[in-house]
């Protein structure tokens, strides 16, 4: 069921909302609890198993470790130093061994099920030709959002391991946490302890969340449809035989493109964060206005923000903070000079996000490719900053200026668009050759040969300058939804009856439309 | 503190940590530099900071960085 879809946004959502808001408050969490369930088996009818499954395990998982530190807490009292810290350590490699469990079931679950193929593949390539053997290929399906909840069946796991917060009893609350319907498809990626209570504790009537909510859908859709399915039109043309076009039209389906996955997931978002704000649960927000970003490394701390913040809590730091990378550190710091014994250990932890960065957004070497394209990008960045500071004072160029920040935005967004082209191309060899072909042959063709109207071109245009003035006012701190609420009930409801009708009359869909599906619902 | 305040100038000269009181949040010390403090913290000071205490509340200021190691070597 996709969330711009009528029978979701009418029906699905409405019905739930009217169930919701009938439930006596100590029951409403088995409205969201059951519609979450229901709208999953209709989406992916018996793969629910496997969310169901992993609920169970991480549900066990934590109480077992729960029940670990509770050992520990008693006895410690009466133990000296020396018997406390060898209790400890006895301790945390059992507490390790659930934990590895865990990861068994739930990681490889997503691993054999998205990954198999991939492996398969690159062994059979490597060593099984080589003996005459090979890895069958097998025609496995994808439980809906598994790349999204096995991120946050991990979290919640790894926190309680970790002493963030004790294990949860309520077997609902953590099942509700998990399959909660706006976030099942497209996160965001949340944390146990940022919604897990507000989904379970029910909520009256709200009217500021309820409008606030619907104007979140209202500006989703917008971008879903007005601009993202539009844009589409003239990305699919190009991309589906690149080698008929060079110059200008590749480089306008790259920028196209760019803006299509912009809008779209982050249209999608609000959707998302609208639905479940009508039920007053505030979702964390996935996207900062990525694009005025004045660096890669900015740019990832804006962009699909509640993936970036995992890797780093649960990737970054669990690598850069373990034993063997200590002793790494540590031969580092004894054989290279002071600027590399800084810079390497950073790098080396860098490199298993990136690398998981881009094989989680599918199993394909493209996509690991695309990861390690922003990994040089940063490692170059950092590497290179003294000779940057350098260049900069010869030329007398100072950071603050208005100028240099324009060419750190604009340098941002050309190396954005190219790691776009290695993520849309079908394979590293099209990017490659679509890359090559945006410095020849500059000529245009009407814009029909492209699938576009002039009209739809207008569209697009216009509703760009639309979304890049409101993330100028979000950046300048504006709060535009309580600004309009401020305002008197005429002007107030003229604006969201103009804004729904915009969405429905210039949408994209109809005669010489399709109806294009989320593309990170599909990870 | 006087020790800290040297390793944190080395690592970020021309800051002025003794005045800073959201390092975090102003962008100063970002996660590679967290990562990498932690790192030399533990070497300095025999102390073990592990992802649960990589909180902007634990490294917003020289006095919140040096209240975690004085937290963690009682420990």
């Amino acid at each position: 069921m996709s969330y711009t879809s009528f029978s979701y946004l009418l029906f699905f959502l409405g019905i739930t909302y009217v169930l919701y808001t009938l439930f006596p408050k100590k029951y409403k969490y088995i409205v969201l609890l059951c519609m979450s369930y229901l709208f999953y088996i209709v989406s992916s009818s018996w793969l629910i198993v496997f969310i169901v499954l992993t609920t169970f395990i991480i549900y066990f998982s934590a109480i077992w470790i729960d029940k670990i530190n509770s050992i520990f807490i008693d006895v410690k009292k009466n133990l000296n130093r020396d018997e406390k810290k060898n209790l400890k350590n006895k301790l945390l490699w059992q507490k390790k061994a659930v934990v590895c469990v865990m990861l068994f079931f739930c990681l490889g679950a997503l691993i054999f099920l998205k990954y198999y193929n991939l492996f398969s593949e690159i062994l059979n390539f490597v060593i099984f030709q080589h003996i005459h053997l090979e890895l069958p290929y097998l025609k496995l399906l994808l439980p809906l959002g598994i790349s999204f909840y096995t991120l946050q069946a991990i979290s919640y796991v790894i926190d309680v391991y970790r002493g963030k917060y004790k294990a949860d009893y309520c077997l609902p609350r953590v099942a509700l946490y998990l399959v909660f319907f706006p976030t099942i498809v497209e996160g965001p990626i949340g944390r146990y302890d940022e919604y897990a209570y507000q989904l379970y504790e029910g909520h009256s009537f709200h009217y500021e969340n309820l409008t606030f909510g619907c104007q979140l859908i209202l500006w989703g859709l917008f971008k879903k449809l007005v601009i993202a399915d539009r844009a589409n039109l003239f990305v699919n043309v190009v991309f589906k035989s690149p080698q008929d076009y060079a110059g200008f039209a590749v480089i306008f389906s790259i920028i196209f493109y760019t803006i299509q996955i912009y809008t779209e997931f982050s249209g999608c978002m609000d959707i998302v964060r609208g639905s479940a704000q009508i039920f007053s649960v505030h979702l964390p927000q996935n996207f900062k206005q990525p694009f005025f970003s004045k660096s890669i490394n900015e740019f990832w701390q804006r962009w699909h923000m509640t993936l970036g913040t995992w890797l780093r809590d649960y990737v970054f730091y669990s690598v850069s903070l373990s034993q063997p990378f200590k002793k790494f550190n540590q031969l580092v710091k004894n054989h290279c000079n002071g600027y590399l014994s800084k810079l390497l250990p950073a790098t080396t932890a860098l490199f298993f996000v990136w690398i998981c960065n881009g094989l989680w957004h599918g199993a394909s070497i493209k996509y690991i490719v695309y990861g390690m394209y922003y990994y040089v990008l940063m490692v170059l960045g950092m590497f290179l900053e003294p000779v940057f500071i350098k260049v900069m004072k010869i030329f007398h160029i100072h950071k603050e200026t208005q100028y240099f920040r324009v060419f750190q935005i604009i340098r941002t967004c050309i190396l954005v668009n190219i790691g776009m082209l290695i993520f849309r191309a079908k394979d590293l060899t099209t990017a490659w050759n679509m890359f090559l072909s945006c410095f020849r042959d500059f000529s245009l063709q009407p814009l029909s040969s492209y699938g576009l109207r002039l009209s739809d071109l207008l569209m697009i245009v216009c509703g760009v300058v639309i979304v890049f003035i409101v993330g100028v006012l979000k950046e300048k701190g504006v709060s535009i939804r309580e600004t309009i609420a401020k305002r008197n009930i005429v002007l107030r409801w003229t604006v969201y009856f103009a804004a729904l009708f915009i969405v429905i009359i210039l949408g994209a869909y109809g005669r010489g439309y399709d109806a294009v599906s989320f593309i990170y619902a599909q990870f | 503190m006087e020790e800290l305040l040297d390793i944190l100038k080395d690592m970020k000269p021309g800051v002025q940590f003794e005045n800073e009181a959201n390092l975090i949040d102003d962008g100063i010390l970002d996660s590679l530099d967290v990562m990498n403090l932690s790192v030399i913290l533990n070497d300095e000071y025999d102390i073990e900071i592990t992802p649960l205490d990589i909180i902007p509340e634990n490294f917003k200021s020289i006095e919140s960085i040096y209240a975690l190691i004085t937290r963690l070597q009682e420990d």
